[in-house]
């Protein structure tokens, strides 16, 4: 493995927010005497991420995804722990760091509302400084990456959610940065254009040798683009590690889809496997991974001409990580 | 340096361009300063139709302060208030964060991102009325009164600036600050006034307080020799104070927003 671009050691975050009573005297009292409560928002998490990696980070709202990408982009100071980005310490919020780095907010625009796309991007180009012959290279690239040229000289408040995001990824990676935290950057765009986010995303990667770190809500978007996991969940880092294993270790079974020719909902079926569901037709049995083979071999001897389809898969990932939420438990990590 | 200029006319350009796309808007604007520059003067004109001497300061000598007023008024809307108005909305949308992820002095991009061009003639009416009034005091403005008054100018804006940005940075703790902002607009009225017509307490609080009394007397008074190089080099002593009170505040603003103090 490389040097890694990024270096987390028990990074944590507690916030202290002001704790307020509902109600009128409530308030009145509170802009006197305030009581905090501290909230801890990432609890002590460590990570390395090698050059050129995609990474996505998972959790529910509120596990600390956000909290921890504005860390590692110097936005936030931790409360303690150590975190090295680009062999810079983020909070110090040097230029010659922030010009390697990008944080783009799915939620959150950068660009002005009222002017074409084209002109905040020639500002972008004054603060970062970039040369002439750099931006424009990079400027083209990216227009024939996203299909922007029909974009760049309307007002940014006349386009369409999925077009605007294009504009921001553009506005985002100008200057080139080495390192990309993306956060939830495919939200509220309908799946043609997600995906073609996620392609963008991925020759990007591809092309500029960038380092990707990811949330999304989206379990496809993580399919698609990112080999390794990052599983946070109340602050806690529950599992680092190939996005397969994950699956595997998570979700021990395979899943057998079962249709029959004959309405034969008597049928018993449970000594293939545990039936997850079942109607007149069909089926579906969860059996141990490894005793997947030998058990679909079965079905097909033993039902004959009642079978008329039959597939076998791993379980949607979606569950898979359903499973690691609501147990809690820090899994054993698993290298990349 | 000559990179924040370049930046700095960069974002004059950009705010240039999206103003011209709305060439009607300009024209109101024009419209609406013509009658707030003559109300203004007008008012002044009444006034000395019953009198030729307010508490020491002649018709000319008022026209030159009602010029400097506009001049450091429309200097203001059209340097940082503008920026000032997106910073609070910045701060209560989250959008602040990409303006701290540039690698740009953050206190420079939230005061001057943003210009509001259409304001130029605010400070071109500003620099007639300040003509015509010298022009009728007959006053032959020599080199060293120029240099006194453009470094009585300089001060006067910056310390308005100053005070503006202590304002904005209380957005960081308390979000909403826009009814402070329009408390300290008309406290700004005031300055269309010699300071030195108002009783003492008003007097004592805008030469403090809210300085733009200030801000657009001592720049009339340098130009008409009321004041000489002493006075002047003591403001831009105390406009040097305040800028860095009022930097040191904002960074203060900024700790606490990115949780350095928590």
């Amino acid at each position: 493995m490389n040097d890694p671009v990024v270096r987390v050691r028990d990074l944590r975050k507690v916030y202290r927010v002001n704790e307020r009573q509902t109600g009128f005297g409530a308030t009145v009292t509170s802009l006197f005497r305030r009581k905090f409560k501290e909230v801890p928002a990432v609890g002590g998490i460590t990570f390395d991420i090698a050059p050129g990696e995609i990474v996505g980070f998972l959790g529910p709202n509120g596990a600390g995804k956000t909290t921890t990408l504005k860390m590692l982009s110097g936005l936030l100071y931790p409360t303690s722990g150590e975190a090295i980005v680009n062999g810079d310490i983020p909070w110090r919020r040097r230029d010659e760091f922030l010009k390697t780095i990008t944080l783009l907010m799915g939620n959150r625009s950068q660009l002005v509302w009222d002017i074409p796309a084209a002109d905040s991007f020639l500002v972008l180009k004054e603060i970062y400084t970039i040369p002439d012959a750099q931006y424009g290279a990079t400027l083209d690239e990216l227009t024939a990456l996203l299909e922007l040229e029909p974009l760049l000289h309307k007002p940014v408040r006349g386009l369409s959610l999925g077009e605007r995001m294009k504009v921001e990824f553009a506005a985002g990676l100008l200057h080139s940065p080495r390192i990309a935290f993306l956060d939830e950057p495919t939200l509220g765009l309908d799946v043609s254009m997600q995906a073609r986010i996620r392609a963008f995303v991925a020759e990007y990667n591809r092309r500029s040798g960038a380092t990707i770190l990811l949330t999304s809500h989206y379990m496809d978007d993580v399919v698609a683009l990112c080999r390794r996991v990052i599983v946070i969940h109340h602050g806690v880092l529950l599992y680092d590690g190939a996005l397969a294993d994950l699956a595997e270790r998570m979700a021990p079974y395979k899943r057998i889809s079962v249709t029959l020719t004959t309405a034969s909902s008597a049928r018993d079926l449970s000594s293939y496997g545990e039936v997850a569901s079942r109607d007149e037709y069909h089926a579906t049995l969860h059996v141990p991974r490894r005793e997947a083979p030998e058990r679909t071999a079965r079905l097909v001897r033993e039902l004959g001409d009642g079978l008329a389809d039959i597939s076998v898969e791993d379980p949607p990932i979606e569950e898979v990580i359903d499973k690691v939420f609501t147990s809690e438990r820090p899994l054993e990590a698993v290298p990349a | 340096m000559i990179r924040y200029l370049r930046m700095f006319r960069m974002f004059a350009l950009s705010e240039l361009q999206f103003e011209l796309e709305y060439r009607l808007n300009f024209i109101f604007v024009l419209l609406e300063m013509v009658l707030v520059v003559g109300t203004s003067v007008g008012a002044v004109l009444i006034m000395f139709a019953h009198t030729t001497n307010l508490n020491g300061w002649t018709l000319p000598q008022m026209l030159v302060l009602i010029g400097v007023f506009y001049l450091i008024q429309g200097g203001n809307a059209l340097l940082f208030e503008p920026s000032f108005q997106r910073l609070m909305e910045h701060v209560r949308l989250g959008t602040l964060d990409y303006h701290l992820l540039k690698p740009v002095n953050t206190q420079f991009i939230v005061s001057v991102r943003h210009m509001r061009v259409v304001r130029i003639p605010d400070v071109l009416l500003g620099f007639i009325v300040m003509g015509v009034g010298l022009a009728q005091l007959g006053a032959r403005v020599g080199p060293l009164d120029a240099l006194l008054f453009a470094l009585a100018l300089l001060c006067g804006l910056a310390l308005v600036y100053s005070l503006l940005l202590v304002l904005v940075t209380l957005s960081f703790w308390f979000v909403r600050v826009e009814n402070l902002l329009t408390i300290f607009w008309a406290f700004t009225d005031a300055g269309r006034f010699p300071v030195d017509l108002y009783p003492g307490w008003l007097r004592f609080t805008l030469s403090t307080v809210v300085p733009i009394g200030i801000a657009v007397t001592a720049p009339s008074q340098a130009i008409a020799s009321k004041i000489g190089p002493v006075e002047v080099a003591l403001l831009a002593a105390g406009t040097v104070v305040a800028f860095t009170v009022a930097s040191a505040f904002w960074r203060l603003g900024l700790r606490n927003y990115t949780g350095a103090s928590a």
